[in-house]
């Protein structure tokens, strides 16, 4: 029949063109960035400040931190699931590794290792009672996010662990180039291979069958529910990590780290493409979008706009940038 | 005919219609009549679906070249609701319920005006739906819920929803797919007197006795165009079959006789799976064995457990007893410990657990296939790539890339891309639930001969498909399952679709009768 020369052949010239191009649009991430080039150019030219090397870096350091726990939540939002709770494990991890290296004086990996663990066990238990009791994640994961912060305080006492050891503060600030320090150097690495692992290997594509259908990823052998609590303990972790490094930026185990973020995770990564329903995005995607959202912020407030229009801009971005999505997958993808 | 002189009360003039790049329709002129079973008919692909989409405002207007006639006026549907409220109806190919309301809520989705103002008579919708079912012959409880239901249960539930609106013309894409002898003999006795009403009926089927039986007139597409138009008096099968494929088949079943002697493939003691709510009855005691190469048919009316023997054997459902593939066991309960030991799965409803909508063409085949494509975890893409191909050619998937979106595939090749997937791993043992569901006459051909060759390599087959002469002709030994339970069984040339109905009925009967009597 004539399919089997259909699937071999290639398309001729003029057609081939324009499906190189439906294509390339069709790459989620392309539209965003585009988006975002447009938005760079309009901040500089009303206020050419907005790209000194200053604001340029200032943007590129808060990224880093949301960034980190963006690239987790990706990975989790693609198996299906998300986390509300990403904020409050940043802030936990952040003051119990403190605690840890000040009152404990135990020694300050044993400390960040102790950080490390705290997020991670608290996503084990959030992906544990998500697929074992069928708890929804908004649920669970909004009530960890309040048990979160309780802890924080209970930890605390309410006043942050000041001062931290010396080294914590050669971490903070740590400059490896560009003024940036570990923090970036850790979101780039750690972004570059989850990017790797969803795109390329095995592991990854079981993560968008997981999230796709997760009685199909079942029944092709697929044990999802070990890829969905992997994926609830990889954004514990992460936010863990992010939560440490803005602890080492500000000297001290402040209260108040964390607090707020997983709006703001979960606004950048959608408007990056990342599908709230699970099986679709990518970790490229996801950083961009919180890196447009953060150069809108940014750029705002170095035009001059007042703190609470900076809010609604966010909002309509988010929505605007789902919106636009859907009609670029009707488009573009269904063809019709 | 009486009716072709009759005016049209349905018409397509010229309708055209393109997918990016694939030419779906290329001006096709249709109509039907009053009173009339207008059969549509072609190849997987062929744009059947996408006519009566365009039909029923699925593709509204706009979308595609070409004008519509209602009564003679020029209509255009801008949703399949603007072309409900114009009494056009329709029943998709691919299933579409609200699977957390109850049956009778599904039937009477989207239709306003049941109570009073706003609010919605419970009672009165499930009395209402209760009585269609019976009309249609269903045994299904409106108040189940449609979560519960079989696939084939839940297209019963389609075909009563399109129904209850007293359509004038109805359009039925492929509506038996999943139905067994009893089904469809209650829907077309329906369907009969829905004719007599003067209701217009398109009528989408694979089935070409189906067409023989209770079609009126038939329009053959081939590649978006009408090939061809024939009326009533010259039906015959050999005819549709060369209209729709250019080819002409020489017998329906490849010749095949399992092999004497041959090692047990599977075996399988006291399976029991549990019932759960609604209609699935689960399955009792079942003891079966499969050869290596012998292809084993299980017949059995919808609902009677024959998925769920498959489900169990293969861990999809908790299930107890005992399963050795080529002598050795197998811990039951999971799909992962099934396909290690050579178990594969072909699964019934494509929709709902077959296809990954998220994923392409060629991701589809390869997931849960991607060990031997890797190397170290890493999905190594040329090698990836040239497989895909190579499955796609072999089983003569038609789809424009590896790269191109599932949900785009007619069904028939979807379903050939869901066939591809299991056979990649080379299975032992392959369980098949309705292998042929909606797939045209000429690939139906390639299935058989697909099954058959498998048994030739040895593999042991299981086979689920409700059209019984389908079974019957394929399969080396049938095993008749009613009520969970094995009543008969008997091989190549022993019986025929009587003696599976004999059986059941008798089997039906006896468990009636301890009932009675406790
Ligand atoms: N939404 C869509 N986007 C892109 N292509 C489509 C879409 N729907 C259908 N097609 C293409 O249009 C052609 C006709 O498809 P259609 O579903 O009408 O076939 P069919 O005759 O109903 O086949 P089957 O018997 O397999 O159901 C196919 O090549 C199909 O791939
Ligand atoms: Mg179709």
């Amino acid at each position: 029949m004539e399919s089997a020369a259909d699937v071999g052949s290639l398309p001729r010239d003029g057609q081939s063109f324009r499906r190189r191009l439906i294509g390339f649009i069709a790459i989620g991430e392309v539209g965003v960035l585009a988006a975002m080039a447009l938005l760079i150019v309009f901040f500089w030219l009303l206020e050419p400040a907005f790209l000194s090397e200053r604001n340029i870096r200032a943007i590129l350091n808060v990224v880093s931190f949301v960034g980190i726990i963006a690239i987790g939540q990706t990975v989790l939002l693609v198996a299906g699931e998300f986390d509300l709770s990403v904020g409050s494990v940043a802030g936990l991890s952040a003051v119990v590794a403190a605690k840890l290296m000040t009152v404990a004086a135990l020694p300050v990996t044993v400390a960040i290792l102790g950080g490390i663990g705290v997020g991670a066990l608290i996503g084990l238990v959030n992906g544990l009672i998500v697929v074992r009791l069928g708890i929804p994640a908004f649920i669970q994961t909004l009530g960890m996010l309040f048990i979160g912060q309780g802890l924080i305080q209970v930890v605390t006492g309410g006043y942050p662990v000041y001062p931290l050891p010396e080294a914590i503060n050669t971490i903070g600030g740590a400059d490896l180039a560009f003024g940036l320090g570990w923090s970036f150097a850790f979101f780039i690495v750690a972004a570059i291979v989850a990017d790797f692992v969803l795109r390329r290997t095995v592991l990854g594509r079981n993560f968008y069958a997981t999230g796709g259908n997760r009685e199909v990823a079942r029944l092709v052998g697929i044990n999802t529910s070990a890829y969905k609590i992997g994926a609830f303990i990889v954004v514990g972790a992460l936010a863990a990590i992010a939560g440490m490094f803005v602890m080492a930026d500000l000297g001290s185990g402040g209260t108040s780290i964390g607090s707020g973020w997983e709006l703001t995770v979960i606004a950048g990564v959608v408007v990056g493409g990342v599908s709230l329903f699970g099986g679709a995005g990518t970790v490229a995607g996801g950083v961009v979008g919180i890196l447009m959202l953060k150069v809108v912020q940014s750029g705002l407030v170095v035009i001059g706009v007042n703190s609470n229009w900076q809010q609604i801009a966010v909002g309509v971005i988010m929505v605007m940038a789902v919106g636009l999505d859907i009609l670029r997958r009707r488009y573009f993808i269904a063809g019709a | 005919m009486s009716n072709a002189a009759q005016e049209p009360l349905l018409s397509a003039i010229a309708i055209a219609k393109s997918f990016g790049g694939v030419q779906a329709l290329r001006g096709v002129d249709f109509d039907v009549v009053p009173g009339e079973i207008h059969a549509l008919l072609g190849q997987n692909g062929a744009g059947k679906s996408t006519l009566v989409k365009i039909l029923n405002g699925v593709h509204p207007a706009g979308s595609y070249s070409g004008a519509i006639k209602l009564d003679g006026r020029p209509v255009s549907f801008a949703s399949p609701a603007a072309a409900r409220s114009n009494g056009v109806g329709y029943v998709p190919q691919e299933i579409e319920v609200l699977e957390q309301l109850s049956v009778a809520e599904n039937v009477f989705a989207g239709r306003t005006g049941l109570g009073d103002g706003a609010l919605v008579h419970q009672r009165k919708l499930e009395q209402r739906a209760g009585e269609i079912f019976a009309d249609l012959g269903i045994g299904i409880d409106p108040r189940a819920y449609v979560a519960s239901l079989t696939s084939a249960q839940r297209h019963l539930v389609m075909i009563a929803r399109a129904i209850v609106m007293k359509p004038r013309v109805l359009m039925l894409d492929e509506p038996t797919a999943s139905l067994s002898g009893t089904e469809v003999d209650a829907l077309f006795a329906v369907l009969r007197r829905l004719k007599t009403q003067g209701v217009a009926m398109i009528y989408i089927t694979h089935r070409l006795p189906e067409v023989l039986a209770i079609c009126d007139r038939a329009t053959v597409l081939r590649d978006g165009q009408v090939a061809v138009r024939i009326a009533r008096e010259d039906f015959d099968a050999e005819t549709f079959i060369f209209s729709m494929s250019g080819q002409r088949l020489q017998r329906l079943f490849p010749e095949h006789t399992a092999p004497a002697g041959a090692p047990t493939a599977l075996e399988v003691r006291n399976l029991t799976v549990a019932g759960h709510s609604g209609a699935v009855h689960g399955a009792k005691d079942i003891n079966l064995s499969v050869a290596a190469g012998e292809i084993v048919g299980l017949a059995g009316l919808l609902g009677s457990g024959r998925s769920e023997i498959l489900h169990g054997i293969y861990g999809r459902v908790p299930a107890e007893g005992e399963i050795r593939v080529a002598g050795d066991p197998v811990a039951i309960g999971s799909p992962g410990n099934a396909r290690a030991a050579g178990i594969a799965l072909l699964t019934e409803d494509r929709k709902r657990d077959g296809l990954l909508f998220n994923l392409p063409v060629g991701a589809n085949i390869t997931i849960g296939n991607l060990a031997p494509l890797s190397r170290r975890g890493v999905v190594r893409g040329g090698l990836e790539r040239s497989s895909i191909l190579a499955a796609m050619r072999a089983l003569n998937v038609k789809a424009s890339s590896p790269q191109a979106s599932v949900s785009h595939l007619s069904g028939g090749n979807q379903q050939k891309l869901l066939f591809a997937r299991v056979l990649m791993r080379a299975p032992k043992v392959l369980l098949l639930d309705e292998p042929t569901k909606g797939v045209d006459a000429a690939t139906r051909h390639e299935i058989y001969r697909l099954v058959v060759d498998l048994a030739e390599k040895g593999v042991g087959l299981l086979i689920v498909a409700s059209e019984l002469e389908e079974l019957i002709g394929l399969c080396d030994r049938c095993l008749v399952v009613a009520d969970g339970r094995i009543v008969d069984e008997f091989g190549r040339g022993e019986g025929g679709e009587d003696r599976v109905l004999r059986s059941v009925t008798a089997a039906q009967a006896e468990r009636h009768a301890s009932q009675v009597s406790p």
